[in-house]
């Protein structure tokens, strides 16, 4: 027997769901919102501090749980419309019963529960037990007060579309991780314009998943589909302009003010001491949702987009980076302008061009302006909890240039790099913002 | 001085690492033989979670004999204690005996004579209070925290280090601790404070603890005087798995000032490592410490750096690792080739040719699947360039066990250096050193009167040829392991040598001509003298 509480509660965690849910999901206990931002901030913790979760690999991770929660969301709503036929290889989800009723908390908790758990089912002992505990204390809250029936009716649906999205991850290349995404074995190119290790940590002496551009994409064709252009040739002729964009990140050193050190510290995103750069904009995106109180299809809409875009800016950007296999900053300055030459940020452990973190921005910069519009205005406190002020920006491009910028300052690229990189990624998260999730 | 030695130093470790030929020859492989279940050792380090850090074993002698008596850390279960009851040169032998230190809880212990009246005490580090456990003689242990108003707190303590400041009569502990034990679902940041139990005002008691912020999940603290300016400074290796905002540092520990840490004024350069253990030895004989910093794949070898203009040396410290081929970053046996666990490790001379070498415990965390299961424990030989071979399983110890705490000590008291390692929900391991191809040694106990009867914060310096060995002699560092008792040095073909004592004050001894292949007790302002095995 329902008390009127509960009805209550129900009837606003109804109306916080935002319109459009079909006539069969008719309540959720737990608002399905707050279900998201939990494992969303769990996630983001999990890519922090699971050691193969490399950007590119958060990348794969944040698209294939966007699209568990649009999906589970898409399956009880009239307005959304599912993205199977649309993403290369994703097959339609399970459906629901017909004339059965869902509790869409949870749903959306045994659907994330599942698919966090598997796709950090590599996290160290402090990752699986605090899984396990929100597991258990999710499930309970989300339970509390249901019809055992539809209890069971719900978690099965949630796990069963977590189980398939999985099951659809397996074959795309990037589900096996090996020796936290460094090679055993790798053939360094011959020639002066080629990446060479640039640290002497015995892992990183080959580059960072060389075949990451070969992975199957998301909403784009495929990973040679926003191909770049060439960079400056190589030249150590001091004329050349080559030798003009080393001395420009020389020289940005030198003269690197306390407001360009933010920004570059703002965006190191340094795998394993933060969320990365994907997690980075997950993280923003989801602040913005929270502070908006966003509708639920808004939430999954946004989740999915992001999460679908950034993991194809970074197999897009691999692929030109293994085309390139450009020379970084640290070693061009050191063998032609100054040996003793360090640069802000440690230098990441594969080729420079592209800028993946200016790739990434691009891509979520276009998304994030199509869900939200142009000039919107948000503040970005991802880093508060390392001890870094909040940034704040008018419109999620310029977000996106600084991200990008931050690289020069930070030493680590070139100014092509970054231009290209942006580029990039705005053609990338064109294919994103092109998927349909609304229904007509 | 000083400055000018370094720098000699520092440039003959780069010529010798840019011509590493002939002097790449394999050191002399020692031999170890395991004699844990036949010398009496069952102790297993237990528990889950809770349990993953920690694991480690104090060695001291209690019983007055000069063998050296251990405690293991039992976590989950009681911790246990061993006497030495091996034969001189013989095979290794332990009996558990009743001591006072059975508790449970016990990550690991530190030995040491905090109110010097020449009887070794214990801290033990618990996941709970931490206890000062007063040494009665013949091996029987007390809790004292009331009595020496020892605050033992109520945390996850998983590092100890210890100093005597200078001119004091009671020790300094620093106490490292991981996180809030009680965050179940986001316990990631939540690294509580590390603590500093200073003498009181009357130098007879421990004041109340200073916390050190900001801590970062400490796994390894060791006070080293790592400039030699007189005043040891307090390293702090940190687990990035936890901390936000957080690098590994180290702390001014001035006497009568609050603790202060090294900042970039002053060359400091954040490092960001999974740190597990610590390891310190001047391994250059330039008169300065070079530290191993334990951690997952890639391990650290860090060298101080000059100031620009040589005159001195900053807090900078450059990794070596990779040019001395001691990254140990993956097992070297075995079917796994994924990143290695490391956890303890120690510097000490396995084969006596006055060359130091490294051992590292290795095992993975618990079920990190990313992480080799099989890996094993590193025996890193020094060879004469300063270059490190890995012999692990050439000399027997490449234990596949998921192993944490360890210690090299004489227990035989036969010159060769035996090893005892903690392992993870598995017996621990014990293997006495039978090398027969070993070189010459010495070993020696300090002792001074008064405050800080062992000494610690002295300086042992030994001439083998052309080169000074110097060791610190510190308590702290490794992981979660530590040691009092002989100080060992290799000497290779010499036999004979002079040594001499920079006691903890810097008074500094004469040059003593002293035999290889003896013990030696030195007191304070007295010749050397020769101590027997009974």
């Amino acid at each position: 027997m329902q008390t009127l509480r509960r009805i209550i509660m129900r009837a606003s965690c109804l109306m916080a769901l935002g319109s459009g849910f079909a006539s069969h999901a008719v309540y959720a206990e737990v608002p399905p919102q707050d279900v998201l931002a939990t494992w969303y901030r769990m996630t983001l913790e999990l890519v922090r501090h699971t050691p193969t979760y490399t950007p590119p690999v958060a990348s794969r991770a944040f698209a294939y749980l966007g699209v568990t929660a649009f999906e589970t969301v898409a399956s009880g709503s009239d307005d959304l419309q599912s993205l199977a036929g649309q993403l290369n290889g994703f097959t339609a989800p399970p459906t629901r019963e017909a004339d059965q009723i869902y509790d869409e908390g949870i749903v959306l908790q045994a659907a994330m529960a599942t698919s966090v758990a598997s796709f950090f089912a590599n996290t160290g002992p402090t990752g699986q037990r605090a899984l396990a505990s929100l597991t258990t204390k999710q499930n309970a809250k989300a339970a509390e007060g249901v019809a055992s029936d539809i209890l069971a009716r719900s978690e099965a649906y949630g796990k069963a579309v977590a189980d398939h999205i999985i099951a659809w991850s397996l074959d795309d290349g990037g589900a096996i991780i090996e020796n936290m995404g460094f090679p055993y074995d790798y053939a360094l190119k011959e020639g002066p314009s080629h990446w060479v290790p640039t640290n002497l940590v015995r892992q990183q002496q080959f580059p960072l998943l060389p075949n990451w551009g070969t992975n199957r994409t998301f909403a784009m064709p495929g990973g040679t589909t926003c191909p770049v252009a060439a960079h400056p040739d190589y030249s150590e002729d001091p004329s050349s302009d080559f030798y003009a964009e080393a001395m420009e990140v020389y020289e940005a050193k030198a003269a690197l003010t306390p407001e360009h050190t933010q920004i570059a510290r703002s965006w190191s995103d340094d795998p394993m001491l933060s969320t990365t750069p994907p997690g980075h904009w997950v993280s923003i995106t989801r602040q913005i949702l929270e502070r908006d109180d966003a509708p639920l299809p808004l939430q999954v809409e946004a989740m999915a987009k992001l999460g679908v875009g950034l993991a194809d800016a970074f197999i897009g950007c691999w692929d030109a980076k293994y085309k390139y296999d450009l020379v970084r900053p640290i070693t061009y300055i050191r063998r032609v302008i100054d040996p003793k030459w360090d640069p802000l940020l440690n230098t990441p452990p594969f080729p420079e061009y592209p800028s993946g973190h200016s790739t990434q921005s691009g891509t979520a910069e276009v998304i994030l302006t199509d869900l939200f519009g142009e000039d919107f205005a948000f503040e970005d406190h991802t880093m508060a909890p390392d001890g870094l002020k909040p940034r704040i920006f008018t419109s999620f491009r310029q977000a996106a240039e600084e991200a990008g910028l931050s690289r020069l300052y930070g030493g680590i690229h070139f100014r092509s790099a970054i231009v290209v990189g942006l580029e990039q990624g705005r053609c990338i998260g064109a294919y994103t913002v092109a998927l349909k999730t609304r229904s007509e | 001085m000083l400055g000018h030695a370094f720098a000699l130093g520092f440039i003959a470790a780069t010529i010798s690492c840019a011509t590493i030929t002939a002097a790449q020859e394999m050191p002399a492989v020692p031999t170890f033989i395991e004699e844990g279940s036949t010398a009496g050792i069952t102790s297993v380090y237990d528990g889950d979670w809770e349990y993953m850090v920690g694991g480690g074993v104090a060695t001291f002698d209690c019983s007055g004999d000069g063998r050296a008596d251990m405690l293991l850390a039992g976590g989950k279960a009681s911790a246990t204690f061993y006497r030495n009851e091996s034969a001189i040169g013989g095979a290794l032998k332990f009996v558990s005996e009743p001591s006072g230190l059975e508790l449970d809880a016990v990550l690991g212990g530190y030995p040491l004579d905090i109110d010097s009246d020449g009887i070794t005490d214990l801290v033990l580090l618990r996941f709970g209070e931490n206890l000062a456990m007063r040494g009665l003689g013949n091996c029987k242990f007390e809790r004292a925290n009331e009595a020496w108003g020892f605050d033992g707190g109520d945390a996850w303590s998983t590092a100890l280090a210890a100093t005597w400041e200078r001119g004091a009569t009671w020790p300094t502990i620093a106490i490292g601790n991981y996180l809030n034990r009680y965050e179940e679902d986001f316990p990631w940041g939540s690294c509580t404070d590390n603590w500093l139990h200073r003498p009181n005002a009357s130098g007879t008691n421990f004041a109340p603890p200073l916390p050190l912020k900001p801590s970062f999940c400490a796994l390894s603290i060791l006070f080293t005087d790592w400039n030699r300016s007189g005043t040891p400074s307090l390293r702090v290796s940190n687990d990035r798995e936890y901390y936000k905002g957080g690098q590994e540092q180290m702390w001014h520990v001035t006497p009568g000032e609050e603790p202060a840490l090294y900042t970039a004024d002053e060359g400091w350069k954040p490092l960001k490592i999974w740190g597990m253990g610590i390891a310190a030895y001047d391994l250059d004989f330039n008169g300065l410490s070079e530290y191993f910093l334990t951690s997952m794949a890639d391990n650290k070898l860090q060298r101080a750096l000059p100031a620009a203009d040589g005159s001195d040396v900053k807090a900078t410290f450059a990794d070596i690792a990779f040019k001395a081929g001691i990254t140990a970053h993956r097992p070297y046996t075995g079917p796994e080739k994924k990143p290695s666990t490391g956890w303890h490790a120690q510097f000490d001379d396995v084969n006596n040719d006055g060359m130091v070498d490294l051992f590292v415990a290795k095992g993975n965390v618990d079920a990190m699947p990313d992480f080799a299961k099989e890996d094993p424990n590193n025996l890193l030989l020094q060879r004469a360039d300063g270059t490190f071979q890995e012999a692990g399983d050439l000399a027997g110890v490449a234990s596949m066990k998921t192993s944490r705490g360890a210690a090299l000590a004489d227990f035989n008291l036969d010159g060769l250096l035996d090893l005892v390692v903690v392992n993870r929900r598995e017996p621990a391991q014990l293997w006495r050193n039978t090398s027969t191809n070993a070189g010459r040694w010495i070993e020696m106990q300090l002792q001074q009167p008064g405050a800080n009867s062992d000494a610690i914060g002295a300086w042992i310096e030994i001439k083998r040829g052309d080169v000074v060995m110097r060791r610190e002699i510190t308590v702290g560092g490794g992981h979660a392991s530590g040691q009092t008792g002989w100080w060992h040095f290799g000497l290779g073909a010499e036999t004979e040598t002079q040594l001499r004592i920079i006691w903890p004050d810097a008074v500094t001894s004469d040059w003593y001509p002293v035999a290889t292949n003896a013990f030696y007790v030195i007191d304070r302002d007295l010749a050397p003298q020769v101590w027997t095995p009974q």
